[in-house]
């Protein structure tokens, strides 16, 4: 009962320090929040890439041709209009686009152009009376006039690029006619719409929209295989490692204090024996850990979205951190001679091996997989906490990172028997 | 018959080179108030420190209501209370949590252990400033708690360990009184201090302590006897000490000579016949006597008479 008696007082004092709390929670809870402002949007891969759907106005005033109308009979895929300018519309109208586009009409150019102008269309495309007519001559130059909100850029692009697209396909088919009539001298309406009928249908799926627009995004060419492995949430994960090792050590460092503040010689002075006030200490720094990396879990979750993976295996690696983190600052405090040495320890010991043991986080984060960064890392017991945090995240089962989890382990009875045994000669 | 509350049979401790207690022992009755008095580094808080079985001894034992320190600690520390000469208290604490959990540690639950805490609030005095943070109070309010924590499970023998020092006059008349007031109670009270005047008014007995070993033991008035009817004269002169202290050393009358502080004290046989003379030598050295105060023979000189130093040496 006093151990716990002792654990509890250490949690309370540990909880009360603004300090403390400072380096407990906001810190960790910092550094990703910077990341997520720099990165969030990209790193944010467990949600769909949605580009916007632009307003487009079109006004078709074209009044089209015998040599379309003729060709158009010859148009592989049922695709009809009696003018270009009404192909081009049908084309926009498409079901194909309609998650990118939504097109209305206007009667004039006026109207369309106000339309963009007071910012209720992002495009306004206009087709002139004689679109068809220029297009089916052989010098004609068929025109659309391309109105935009200057204010918008990747909608504007998508709508030009379909347009582009379209226009060189058809552009194309102009060019086989030419070629067609220079080369036989004939002006055969019906031969020039085979001609047109035999160019469309060699382009892929023989579809003038088939190849119009090929978005592409991170998630679509290869979603993540999982989230921890974006940058807040590795970030997060290793701020919850170097700060749930900093409270070990920064908690444990209590038991100098308390003796260099007298109150540890007071302790041994009440029928308390010397063993049950070590295991006090040792677990208040268990429970204070254990607060912390529970809260930070939740916060992660909560605030980033992270997730941890496997339950069983975030449980179980949880349970290493704390186990190893609370031994760990025993075992360092033990070899100090006075607290006022814990400087040392937090920017020189912990620092040191927390980075040797997030290599392959930070590392990896910069694209370096070298494998003996991995084995570098093993050689401090943060590495092996890394390396089950990876895994759980990548959906490992238990049994995957049980030898992870029993190396850990076997790093905590060593720091527990030497750092328990120095205390207990101290203090005998 | 009775046992005594402490029996301490010749212990031993020392730091390297330094022997902090050589072969110290004494006896303590029960209720009484007994002080350790002596200088800073006569081996006083080693002798609490060893008693407390916070220390080993090397060679000795010492008895605690009858629980010998070296083979049953936990049963000397269930009966004592020990006040640590400097504050040892969790300042993030308030006092009332502060005695919770130090009653906890020395065993208390509960009810008995709510009732402990309140009664003791009272008697320091802190009461309504129950709920504050310790690092929140005044020196000798910690002092007062510092206090409190030793007297949680109402122990019958209490260690305080210079509990008066570096605080105000009235912090110290304070614990002071409180000390009378724990004898009243019938504990034994185990004291140690540096100030001559605190073991003459508190104490039974006496045990005068230098270099590790105690040099006199006994009551006030014992101790006392051993200077006799010597008389105590402190001057100041308008010189250098140097040049009469020589002189005086050999004035008829005068048993002891030292100077410090800009003061020169003497253990004299009868101050009425030595003082003529003495103003006649520093006349001769062409030394100005400026100030003159007699005082009956007291522990200071007393342990001037035995060592040759003042006591706040």
């Amino acid at each position: 009962m006093k151990i716990l008696d002792i654990a509890l007082k250490d949690m309370t004092r540990s909880f009360r320090s603004m300090f403390a709390l400072i380096f407990m929670f906001v810190i960790p809870l910092l550094v990703p929040v910077m990341f997520y402002f720099m990165f969030g949007n990209i790193a944010r891969n467990d949600q769909a890439f949605e580009l916007p759907v632009t307003t487009v106005v079109i006004v078709n005033l074209d009044q089209g041709s015998p040599e379309f109308q003729q060709a158009m009979a010859n148009f592989p895929g049922g695709m009809q209009a009696d003018s270009l300018g009404g192909l081009v519309v049908s084309v926009l109208e498409s079901q194909d686009f309609a998650d990118l586009i939504q097109v209305s009409r206007a009667a004039d150019p006026e109207t369309a152009r106000a339309a963009v102008d007071q910012q209720q269309a992002g495009v306004a495309i206009l087709l002139p009376a004689d679109f068809s007519a220029q297009f089916s001559t052989l010098e004609g130059q068929a025109v659309i006039e391309f109105y935009q909100d200057p204010t918008l850029t990747i909608g504007p692009g998508i709508v030009k690029s379909i347009l582009k697209q379209f226009m060189d396909s058809i552009s194309g088919a102009k060019i086989a006619v030419n070629v067609t009539m220079t080369e036989t001298g004939t002006t055969d309406p019906a031969l020039i719409g085979q001609v047109v009928g035999k160019y469309m249908a060699s382009q892929p799926q023989g579809d003038p929209t088939a190849t119009l627009l090929n978005i592409q995004s991170p998630v679509q060419m290869e979603p993540a295989r999982n989230p921890i492995l974006g940058i807040v949430g590795m970030v997060m994960g290793a701020m919850l490692i170097f700060y749930a090792y900093y409270t070990g050590v920064a908690t444990a460092l209590g038991i100098l204090h308390e003796d260099e503040q007298h109150t540890l010689p007071r302790l041994f002075t009440t029928p308390t024996s010397p063993s049950s006030i070590l295991t006090g200490k040792f677990l208040g720094v268990l429970l204070t850990v254990t607060a912390q990396v529970i809260i930070l879990l939740i916060a992660a979750r909560l605030i980033f979205q992270v997730n941890w993976g496997n339950w069983q295996a975030i449980t179980l690696m949880c349970a290493c951190i704390i186990l190893n983190a609370a031994a760990f600052g025993i075992f360092i405090n033990s070899l100090l001679k006075s607290s006022k040495q814990g400087g040392v320890v937090f920017g020189g010991v912990l620092t040191l091996t927390t980075w040797v043991g997030a290599m392959p986080i930070f590392l990896g984060f910069a694209g370096n997989t070298n494998p003996t960064v991995n084995t570098i890392s093993l050689t401090v017991p943060q590495g092996w906490i890394v390396r089950m945090l990876m895994d759980g995240a990548n959906s490992a089962s238990l049994n995957q990172i049980l030898f992870s989890a029993l190396v850990t382990l076997a790093w905590t009875l060593i720091f527990f028997i030497v750092g328990i045994w120095r205390f207990q000669r101290r203090y005998a | 018959m009775k046992p005594k509350a402490i029996e301490v049979q010749n212990l031993h401790k020392h730091f390297g080179e330094i022997r902090a207690v050589d072969g110290v022992s004494f006896d303590v009755e029960h209720g009484e108030i007994f002080s350790l008095l002596g200088p800073n580094g006569a081996g006083k808080t080693t002798i609490i420190s060893m008693l407390s079985c916070l220390l080993r001894p090397e060679e000795g034992d010492a008895l605690v209501l009858g629980h010998s320190i070296r083979k049953d600690p936990m049963g000397v520390k269930s009966v004592l209370g020990v006040v640590p000469q400097e504050i040892a208290l969790y300042e993030d604490l308030s006092a009332r949590e502060n005695l919770t959990f130090w009653g906890k540690m020395y065993g208390l639950r509960g009810a008995r252990l709510k009732q402990r805490v309140d009664e003791v609030l009272e008697i320091i005095g802190l009461a309504d400033r129950a709920k504050d943070r310790v690092g929140k109070y005044s020196g000798g309010m910690k002092r007062r708690v510092n206090i409190g924590v030793a007297l949680l499970h109402k122990p019958q023998v209490i260690y305080m360990d210079e509990p008066t020092a570096g605080i105000d006059p009235q912090s110290r008349r304070n614990i002071l009184d409180s000390v009378v007031a724990l004898k009243d109670q019938g504990m034994t009270v185990l004291y140690t201090t540096h100030y001559m005047e605190e073991a003459q008014e508190l104490s039974d007995h006496i045990a005068i302590m230098d270099h590790g070993k105690l040099i006199a033991s006994g009551t006030n008035e014992e101790l006392v006897q051993i200077v006799g009817e010597m008389d105590r004269i402190t001057l100041t002169i308008n010189a250098e000490s140097q040049r009469v202290l020589e002189a005086w050393k050999v004035v008829k009358g005068v048993k002891q000579v030292m100077a410090e502080d800009g003061s020169i004290t003497l253990l004299v046989d009868d101050s009425n016949q030595v003082l003529p003379r003495l103003f006649e030598t520093a006349a001769a050295k062409d030394v100005r006597i400026t100030s003159v105060a007699i005082q009956e023979p007291n522990l200071e000189a007393v342990f001037l008479h035995l060592t040759g130093r003042a006591l706040r040496d």
